[in-house]
């Protein structure tokens, strides 16, 4: 969040807080961003975000743009297995719910694509993704190496229109300044010129070297 | 027939122990995890001395133990503990073992055991202590430990009611764990620097742990370190049992309050960490019945902690000192950032934090720089810094965004090229920055970073 603010001279942020009105509902956001959070986190946002769930929809439905990263995108499924038998009720915008192994972390590399873009980052997480309807929504990346929506699945993340989702740690536009830029030519910024960018190329081409070597192991 | 298994897991275990010893090597981790191995039951049923303390939380729970170890001693006291091993289940078992009659009865009447934290889900079944000490709860290593509050949920889970707590009231998660059990506080009254709002990136607390409404602190150390309190419902922080209170780093001294009195002690070191740490010692000795003043003696006359400034060596016209500073532990390195770039002087710094297990096996996660508080380097004092290893690209591009002049800045794959980048100024520190993986590397970074300083002195 903090790279696009500088990236773009003027960008305002607007901070909702809990159980308010989320703030895109009303105004021409440019993005909205939300970020991962604890479990307990997770419950308490799934409940504060449920009575706008309708209207949520409707500026997905019209272009807003989101993205949501860490275990965010669970939000806006159907719910979320917590293991122990209980289960959080989600938004269910998506066809996806999600299953926690509080037991087992799953930590792993990711190596994928945006369209042409290379997209690299990093995942640690108890619980994992599984698809319910396979409807006309998108994946938001297309793995390479490493775990999708969970292991062995080929999609990463969720996409409808302009709304992001994917589990990746990176930070994730910090670690690719391609799709940063991709994103700020996306929402028509001024400039998509990068907080020192060429600092921000000469890591992501590092790491997509290593990412892309056969010997570098990608754990899960 | 299973306590015959245990006896033979029993004698194994003691000659891998006597055989590893006769070898020269640390058998403080192996006789344990093949005990366990051959007895599931072993902790269940090796004998245990009759008062065991447990120490743990994220920062501070080793220095601690030695306080209480050294204290202890002092007293006379025989205390059976996992310090020269591992805090994990077999190190446990391996202390608990080599504290065992043949017959499987303890030696000891005292334990001190440094616990991790997710290590308590699998020792208190079976090895209940007295005492608890929770030093903090703070993120750690997001790959290792994901959040302090699901942490805390591991140590309530496994926690038997009868466990008596000793508890750091200025962590408003930490100090509320199980409710229903004994416990007593601990806390370090106001200092100068503290300040109300949050100036790190880690703040684990901002919500209410009652109501979910926002926190407001009367007073924050760092962090969520500090004294909370809650608007809406409320809710606020502990008053402390055991109470630091004029704390004073230039005297070097702090005054220890209870219900039995007050007592002024010398610190044993300049840093707000290592004063909860002493503080916590104190607690843990006054719960056991001893006195202040004796206390105060037996850290007068030498129990103290070592100093994690290791190896202050000069050379030519700068003084090099390596600083460990945990990498991947976001907090820790924020820790040791703001302890080094407040020290006096000009400053020049090599970064090496790099997880060299990482790099042969994959690739660091290196999330946590965005976590880290890299903020702090940016302070004048520090004159130059070299980002090295094989995450050096990382480094150097998250101390950009963090504002540190780009003139001060030089990038280095190989370690140990890094000191061919540094200015020596006259009078001036270099602290090596390494991982806790990295001793070895290290040394030969401050080799080489001396070779340089001496060649560069005289050719000026
Ligand atoms: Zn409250």
């Amino acid at each position: 969040m903090e790279l696009l603010t500088r990236a773009v001279p003027g960008a305002v942020v607007v901070e909702t807080p809990l159980r308010a009105r989320p703030a895109f509902l009303d105004r021409d956001v440019d993005l909205c961003y939300i970020g991962s959070s604890t479990e307990r986190g997770q419950a308490i946002a799934a409940s504060a975000l449920a009575p706008w769930r309708d209207e949520i929809s409707a500026r997905i439905d019209d272009g807003a743009r989101i993205l949501a990263t860490g275990n965010a995108p669970e939000l806006f499924g159907e719910y979320i297995d917590c293991g122990d038998g209980h289960r959080v009720e989600c938004l269910g915008l998506f066809g996806v719910h999600a299953k926690r192994d509080m037991l087992n972390r799953y930590n792993g590399l990711f190596l994928g694509k945006y369209d042409n873009i290379d997209i690299v980052g990093f995942k640690s997480q108890f619980s994992h993704m599984w698809t319910d309807s396979e409807d006309d929504d998108e994946a938001l990346f297309e793995v390479v190496r490493g775990a999708g929506r969970r292991p062995g699945d080929r999609r990463e993340g969720l996409r409808r229109n302009n709304f992001m989702a994917s589990y990746l740690l990176g930070p994730l536009l910090i670690v690719n300044p391609p799709f940063a830029k991709q994103l700020l030519r996306d929402m028509g910024a001024d400039t998509n010129e990068l907080p020192f960018e060429r600092a921000a190329m000469d890591a992501y081409d590092a790491r997509l070297r290593e990412f892309r070597d056969p010997k570098t192991g990608f754990g899960g | 027939m299973s306590f015959i298994r245990f006896i033979i897991a029993l004698w194994i275990g003691k000659l891998m122990r006597a055989i590893m010893r006769a070898l020269g090597r640390n058998a403080t981790y192996l006789p344990g995890a093949a005990a366990l191995r051959i007895c599931p039951e072993f902790l269940a049923r090796a004998g245990k001395p009759e008062m065991i303390i447990s120490v743990t939380g994220t920062n501070g729970k080793t220095t601690v133990c030695n306080l209480i170890i050294g204290l202890l001693t002092r007293n006379g006291v025989s205390v059976l503990h996992n310090r020269l091993g591992s805090n994990t289940v077999a190190g446990i078992a391996a202390s608990l073992l080599s504290g065992c009659k043949l017959t499987g009865k303890s030696r000891f009447r005292t334990a001190v055991f440094e616990t991790d934290e997710r290590t308590t889900r699998l020792l208190f079944p079976h090895v209940i202590p007295n005492y608890l000490v929770i030093t903090n709860l703070f993120s750690d290593s997001i790959m290792r430990n994901a959040h302090p509050e699901f942490i805390m949920g591991v140590i309530e889970n496994a926690l038997p009611n009868t466990v008596k707590l000793i508890l750091n009231c200025d962590d408003p998660l930490s100090s509320r764990i199980a409710p229903r059990n004994a416990r007593v506080y601990f806390g370090v009254d106001r200092l100068d620097d503290d300040v109300t709002e949050c100036v790190n990136r880690i703040n684990d607390m901002r919500l209410c742990p009652e109501c979910d409404g926002a926190l407001v602190y009367d007073y924050r150390r760092y962090h969520h370190i500090g004294r909370a309190r809650c608007p809406s419902c409320g809710f606020r922080s502990p008053t402390p049992d055991y109470r630091a209170s004029r704390v004073d780093f230039d005297a070097m001294t702090m005054t220890v309050s209870d219900a039995d009195g007050e007592c002024e002690y010398a610190l044993l070191s300049d840093s707000v960490f290592n004063a909860y740490n002493q503080l916590t010692a104190v607690a843990v000795m006054r719960e056991l019945g001893y006195e202040h003043a004796g206390i105060r003696a037996d850290f007068d006359s030498g129990v103290t902690i070592p100093s994690s400034r290791y190896n202050e060596e000069r050379a030519g016209d700068v003084t090099v000192i390596m600083q460990m500073a945990k990498g991947k532990n976001a907090l820790a390195c924020s820790r040791v950032f703001d302890y080094v770039s407040s020290r006096p002087g000009e400053k020049e710094l090599i970064l090496i934090m790099n997880d060299l297990h990482d790099a042969k096996k994959w690739s660091e996660n290196t999330s946590w720089l965005y976590d880290c508080d890299f903020e702090f380097l940016r302070r004048d004092g520090i004159t130059r810094i070299v980002a090295a290893g094989p995450r050096a690209l990382d480094y150097y591009y998250r101390l950009l965004l963090a504002g540190v002049p780009e003139e001060r800045l030089r990038c280095s794959v190989p370690e140990l090229d890094a000191p061919a980048h540094l200015e020596f100024r006259r009078g001036g520190s270099v602290y090596i920055l390494y991982g806790a993986d990295a001793i070895e590397l290290a040394e030969r970074v401050s080799a080489e970073t001396k070779r340089v300083a001496e060649v560069s002195c005289h050719s000026n």
